[in-house]
């Protein structure tokens, strides 16, 4: 067994004689019932002494089989079940699977649906970014992040909850445009169906908060010496590595590669309109990670920023048939999601039910390098790596 | 999946040249550019050097993902497929390549026959397809040779079936069939839809 190479020597030094100890390894289950797990892992780790010399993340607890489920329900009903792939962005997940659709069908949605997707779509990728920044000092030991982040976070809840009546579940795209609810949200009380009023105010004071948020975690977390040193150095993926095992979003720009898919050409949403920058990092380490999505929140607050300044008007749902069949064909479509490449992959016979969706989730693959680059590091720097990664249970198992 | 190479074939545009230089790259017989996808056809002995020809010269570092179609002429779930008469039962094996830069990409797609289920593993040429082939091996059984460790991903071991076989009944749907006695409204046809659609605007 190679992998047993991988074990750490100690050195003892008594009266100045040094003796090499080469531990017994045992074997230290982690998870699946684990705070530091993001829900339902399982790592079952094979340690010398604190060190770590073999891996095997255990995944499953959290599988749903909703590519068997999707099988069995018509494509309206799908979108009640993709929101919940990574509930902690569950707006964004839905927009690649109804542009695969609307790809398949032939249906371009209006400008305004397009501009209400992208906002949201954003506002979901700060509320997921929020979270990561304030859960990843929490598991490295400081608490006070996660109470200051999720407070300027509930803004943003507040006003995708008032445009969508969901907080987390939006299941507010249809083929061809998007659904407002009608009455939701404290600030709507009228049965509207256009976006609720005050919106655009609401709107600007979250972003005014998650700089705010912003702000205070640079002071608290980035700057901090304690984060530095267990996060810089730790947990160190290359961009190669990234690439091969699928890495995508923030981890992979991270470690240096320069790829968003929402500035390439064939971006869902109306990306070009907006000046923004693509951030990168050039070490892959567990801090870049962090750092990464930091400044990717202020790049999301400008593109909002920008955004609602420009919404245009017209109607929110384009033309579609009443009784939506889809006629057969495949297309795979895939789109930026705050965890990375987010694309489904859709067989269709011509019925109103796919014949197979093939869901493609970031976390998944993500995740599939641990096994990699665990080996060799402390049990504290793994917390500090897997933590780095922003994965949702969710968003794995599917 | 039954169209004619002389259909697609001519579609002018980038995607079009983009597959077909690949397909010659490799020696496929048959490719795709539908819906913005390339599908490039493979048989079962170019599937791995198909793979390292787009890693090394296509420069499609990426590896987004891999996976698995059962097609089947009766399904215990859903509905079936188009043309079941003439359709040719057999697994069609995915696996999306892309590049690191830009929006290039491809799909390469292998069929396997339902008796003779095998191919070979791509975690040497893309370490990230280890998972991607547990879980397409898990629930189509599809036995990917060369793999280092092809247990199963998401099932218990002992799990007995290939839940994504379409021969494999959805258990909820067994125990409770749908739409049932409580639902208020049935598979949308062209008629309650309608009327459906007019109290989805008005209520909530």
């Amino acid at each position: 067994m190679t992998h047993l190479d991988h074990r750490g020597i100690v050195e003892v030094s008594d009266g100045g004689v040094s003796v090499e100890l080469k531990g017994e390894t045992m074997t230290l289950n982690i998870g699946p019932q684990h705070p530091s797990t993001h829900g339902v892992l399982r790592l079952i780790a094979e340690v010398d002494g604190e060190r770590i010399a073999r891996l095997d993340p255990a995944i499953g607890y959290m599988h749903r089989g909703k590519e068997k489920l999707a099988e069995a329900r018509t494509y309206a009903q799908i979108t009640a079940l993709i929101n919940r792939i990574d509930w902690v962005s569950g707006f964004a997940n839905e927009v690649a699977f109804i542009r695969a659709v609307e790809e398949l069908v032939g249906v371009e949605p209006t400008p305004r649906a397009q501009y209400i997707r992208l906002i949201l779509t954003e506002l979901t990728r700060i509320s997921n970014h929020l979270v990561f920044a304030s859960s990843y000092p929490l598991e490295l030991g400081g608490a006070t992040a996660l109470m200051w982040a999720f407070r300027e976070r509930e803004h943003i809840m507040d006003v995708i909850e008032s445009v969508t009546g969901g907080r987390f579940h939006t299941n507010f795209n249809r083929v061809g445009g998007v659904n407002p609810v009608a009455g939701g949200g404290k600030s709507q009380k009228k049965v509207s169906l256009d976006l609720p009023a005050g919106f655009y105010a609401a709107v600007e004071n979250a972003m005014d908060r998650a700089e705010v948020a912003c702000d205070e975690l640079d002071q608290l977390v980035t700057g901090n010496e304690i984060i530095h040193m267990r996060a810089k150095g730790v947990g160190i993926i290359t961009k190669e590595d990234a690439l091969a095992y699928g890495i995508s979003g923030p981890n992979a720009r991270a470690s240096g590669v320069d790829f968003d898919l929402r500035i390439q050409e064939d971006s869902l949403l109306p990306y070009g309109d907006f000046d923004f920058d693509v951030i990168t990092g050039e070490n892959g380490d567990s801090f870049d990670r962090y750092l990464v999505r930091i400044l990717e929140i202020r790049e999301s607050i400008k593109i909002v920023r920008q955004a609602i300044g420009s919404v245009p008007d017209g109607p929110l749902q384009a033309k579609v048939p009443r009784v939506l069949k889809v006629p057969p064909g495949t297309a795979y479509v895939r789109a930026e999601n705050p965890k990375g490449e987010m694309g489904y992959y859709i067989v269709s016979q011509g019925g109103r039910i796919p014949y197979r969706l093939k869901i493609r989730s970031a976390s998944f693959s993500n995740i599939s390098i641990m096994s990699k680059i665990a080996v060799g590091q402390l049990i504290p720097d793994l917390v500090a790596t897997m933590g780095s990664l922003d994965f949702v249970l969710g968003d794995v198992d599917r | 999946m039954t169209d004619s190479p002389s259909e697609t074939t001519e579609a002018p545009n980038t995607l079009g040249t983009f597959a077909a230089d690949f397909a010659a790259l490799v020696g496929a017989e048959r490719w795709t550019a539908d819906h913005g996808t390339v599908h490039v056809y493979l048989s079962r002995d170019q599937w791995v050097a198909a793979a390292t020809a787009a890693r090394d010269e296509t420069e499609l570092a990426f590896f987004s993902f891999l996976s698995a179609v059962d097609w089947a002429k009766e399904v215990a779930v859903g509905e079936p497929a188009d043309d079941v008469e003439n359709l040719d039962e057999r697994y069609e094996v995915l696996c999306r390549l892309s590049s690191g830069t830009d929006d290039t990409a491809l799909i390469l797609s292998t069929s396997l026959a339902k008796d003779d289920a095998w191919l070979d593993s791509l975690v040497s040429v893309y370490a990230g397809a280890a998972w991607h082939e547990r879980e397409t091996a898990e629930m189509f059984g599809i036995d990917f040779h060369g793999h280092p460790n092809l247990i199963n991903l998401y099932l218990p071991q002992e799990f007995e079936g290939h839940p994504l076989r379409k021969s494999f009944a959805l258990g909820a749907r067994e125990v409770k069939p749908w739409p049932g006695k409580v639902d208020v409204e049935e598979l949308p046809s062209t008629e309650n839809v309608e009327a459906a659609a007019q109290t989805d605007g008005e209520g909530s």
